[in-house]
């Protein structure tokens, strides 16, 4: 299992597109993604469950992978989630 | 919606009940924000008054009402000094004043000396103890989030689950749009309510993001838009999960009804019905099925027992043959 803190930097915050792209990338790995933000964790492949969290620019969001493929998983998804577009 | 996380503070309370319930700060206002309340639960310190602290419920939010007060007024001056000391020494997360009664002003004193917060509320006693405990049940119940779809199909509260792609979100729209009441897609926040009541909202922060519904090759799907208010609930008891799975040879399903599988959430158990999914199948009705079942079974009537019962009858006894079946000639 891996786990690290990101702050989010995108201007503004992770909205409709850059978590489609960030589910899009996590359905192709078979580890378990797990998002979670002031607490509350949330499954990293599904889109609506991402926007519940509403994570503003600046905010702190903690990502988890686990399963076979994680250490290639946990790359792509961090550089996902730490890209300012 | 507010957070569950099994503790609120004295100021939490002021600021969400301030209008509601009348309730000023009476002294103290600097342990607001580290005044913690963490049970439902409240006191009265009359025996703490009376001079008896051999159990005082600490942890308890104090109502001072009139028969605490009218029997703090018969104490000398020492004695009501060196009562209230202890009792404020005792270190509750506060006190609260009913039907707006003054304090003698050395409970106001001992307030700021303690920085334990005092809060007066114009409110009668008893209805506002029923109010308080109400709402700390509420505030207080452990929280759960649960990935799957809430929807209310004739009355009972549905939980959808599955893995992801299992088909959760498209059997809930079928369900809409056949007349349910959607409540939550994908991320399902579980309150437990008293000792054996989940209650299911959506996860999301705003109403406005609650009831959209992902569908696989659409995008996000508006259900309000869509069906407008009655397809929408904000909230719905949970009351049975069903568990969609793939469907792999050599897996036992259900066949009869008879044997009965729980699921267990923050401890309380629900009964959970899983049910193979296979292309062609119509998930929608099986789950009107599935709902009908529970209300029926809420009445008293299982239909798979009954259908035993009355089959083992027919075994053990003669056969009793239809007199519609023997007299139609045709």
């Amino acid at each position: 299992m891996r786990r690290c803190e990101v702050v989010i930097r995108k201007a503004v915050g992770l909205h409709a597109r850059p978590a489609a792209d960030f589910v899009r990338k996590a359905e192709r790995f078979k580890s378990k993604v797990r998002l979670a933000k002031d607490g509350v964790w949330v499954n990293g492949k599904s889109i609506l469950s991402i926007l519940t969290l509403a994570a503003e620019n600046g905010s702190v969001v903690v990502l988890e992978v686990k399963g076979e493929d994680e250490k290639e998983a946990f790359e792509a998804l961090k550089a996902k989630l730490e890209d300012d577009t | 919606m507010s957070d569950h996380s099994g503790k609120i503070t004295v100021g939490n309370l002021l600021s969400e009940k301030e209008k509601e319930w009348d309730l000023q700060l009476a002294a103290g206002g600097q342990g607001l924000d580290n005044h913690f309340i963490v049970t439902s639960d409240i006191n009265r310190p009359g025996m703490a008054l009376a001079g008896y602290t051999g159990v005082f419920l600490r942890e308890r939010i104090q109502i001072v009402g009139s028969t605490e007060l009218t029997y703090f007024a018969t104490l000398s001056n020492k004695t009501a000094s060196g009562t209230v000391r202890r009792l404020f020494g005792l270190g509750p997360p506060c006190f609260i004043v009913t039907k707006g009664l003054d304090l003698p002003s050395i409970w106001l004193e001992e307030a700021e000396h303690h920085s334990l917060p005092v809060l007066r509320t114009t409110m009668d006693t008893t209805p506002f103890i029923h109010r308080l405990c109400a709402y700390l049940d509420y505030r207080l119940a452990p929280e759960n989030h649960i990935h799957g779809d809430l929807v209310d199909v004739f009355g009972v509260g549905l939980l959808i689950t599955g893995e992801s792609g299992i088909g959760k979100s498209e059997c809930a729209l079928d369900l809409v749009d056949r007349g349910h009441r959607l409540v939550a897609d994908d991320a399902v926040k579980v309150i437990r309510r008293g000792t054996g009541i989940l209650m299911g909202y959506s996860a999301a922060k705003t109403s406005f993001l609650a009831h959209h519904i992902e569908i696989r090759g659409v995008g996000i799907v508006d259900v309000y838009g869509l069906y407008g208010i009655r397809a929408i609930r904000v909230q719905k008891r949970v009351e049975v999960e069903v568990q969609l799975v793939h469907r792999k040879q050599g897996m036992d399903y259900e066949r009869v009804g008879l044997e009965e599988q729980l699921s267990e959430i923050l401890g309380v158990r629900i009964p959970r019905v899983t049910i193979p999914v296979v292309p062609g199948k119509n998930l929608a009705l099986v789950l009107e099925v599935i709902a009908k079942n529970h209300v029926l079974k809420v009445f008293g009537y299982h239909p798979a027992k009954v259908f035993n019962k009355e089959l083992m009858r027919l075994m053990n006894k003669s056969p009793r043959i239809d007199p519609f079946i023997t007299d139609d000639q045709e």
